[in-house]
């Protein structure tokens, strides 16, 4: 084997390396549907979710939670049938955990001292969505990013707005439309 | 570079593997014998022999009751590596 052939099959090696995003897509746009499928039914039926306090919390802790083991599942049988890991993929892995992790934190927090964690939520997730745009070079999630960021700092300043359908609103144009754009998208390998 | 990680990459199906062990962060068995066009077992026999001289690192778990192995590429064989395709390129 001589030093040209060795390097082509370096080279034809690590172009083997594919990146496959319809999985990001598909994490973004099932969260998305779940949370605000959930912000509408309590919008509409506050009587059954709020019967009690803690029958919200439970509400808004159970669903994600099962949400949570859902797409964890999801995301390992993905990556055994893709085979492989790339670098990319465990930095958008060990952000999204972060997050998950950060989001435990708030609600926690928001439980003991008895406010809504709506807002706090929504800013971090229009921050790690203009991260994750920013590392996958994909501008519309990277632009919901910065627009959910908007409308949660909008909303601060409205406290009269329904956190609900500010919940709604704000994962439909930030996490929803971004998440099938990048979902259906042709060329995300 | 050491001349016992020369020949041992001197190999194709271990050049392969870890060519492209260095582009990902970790990688199962079925990758790897696309990758490498090879057999199970000679692929088997050249990825112990790659994990014996510290170049790769070998780790077997069960999910869902099914056996699976990952293989990653070590500091050590990252840092062969590049040493290997500097040679290479100043060679050429």
């Amino acid at each position: 084997m001589n030093k040209e052939e060795q390097l082509r099959i370096i080279n034809n090696a690590i172009n083997q390396t594919k990146q496959n995003l319809k999985p990001l897509g598909y994490n973004l746009v099932f969260w998305s549907i779940v949370v605000i499928s959930m912000s509408l039914f309590h919008y509409f039926f506050p009587q059954i979710v709020q019967f009690s306090y803690y029958s919200a919390a439970i509400y808004w802790i159970s669903i994600p939670l099962l949400g949570m083991i859902y797409t964890t599942n999801y995301n390992i049988k993905n990556g055994i049938k893709v085979g492989y890991e790339t670098q990319l993929d465990r930095v958008i892995k060990i952000i999204w955990g972060v997050f998950g992790f950060a989001w435990i934190f708030i609600v926690a927090i928001s439980l003991i001292y008895k406010v809504s964690p709506v807002q706090d939520v929504l800013f971090l997730l229009s921050i790690v969505l203009i991260m994750t745009g920013l590392i996958i070079k994909f501008n519309n999630v990277t632009i919901g990013g910065i627009g959910l960021l908007i409308f949660t700092a909008y909303s601060y300043y409205n406290p009269v707005m329904n956190l609900l359908l500010v919940n709604v609103v704000g994962l439909s144009l930030g996490m929803l439309v971004p998440g099938l754009s990048l979902y259906f998208q042709k060329n995300n390998e | 570079m050491n001349k016992e990680t020369e020949k041992l990459l001197f190999n194709p199906i271990r050049l392969k593997a870890i060519s492209f062990l260095i582009s990902v962060e970790k990688c199962n068995f079925k990758t790897l014998i696309d990758i490498t066009d090879s057999t199970k077992g000679n692929l088997s026999i050249q990825l112990k022999k790659l994990n014996e001289a510290g170049l790769i690192d070998i780790k077997k778990y069960f999910h869902n009751s099914y056996p699976r192995t990952d293989y990653s590429i070590t500091k050590k064989g990252k840092k062969s590596f590049e040493e290997f395709f500097k040679e290479l390129k100043l060679l050429k």
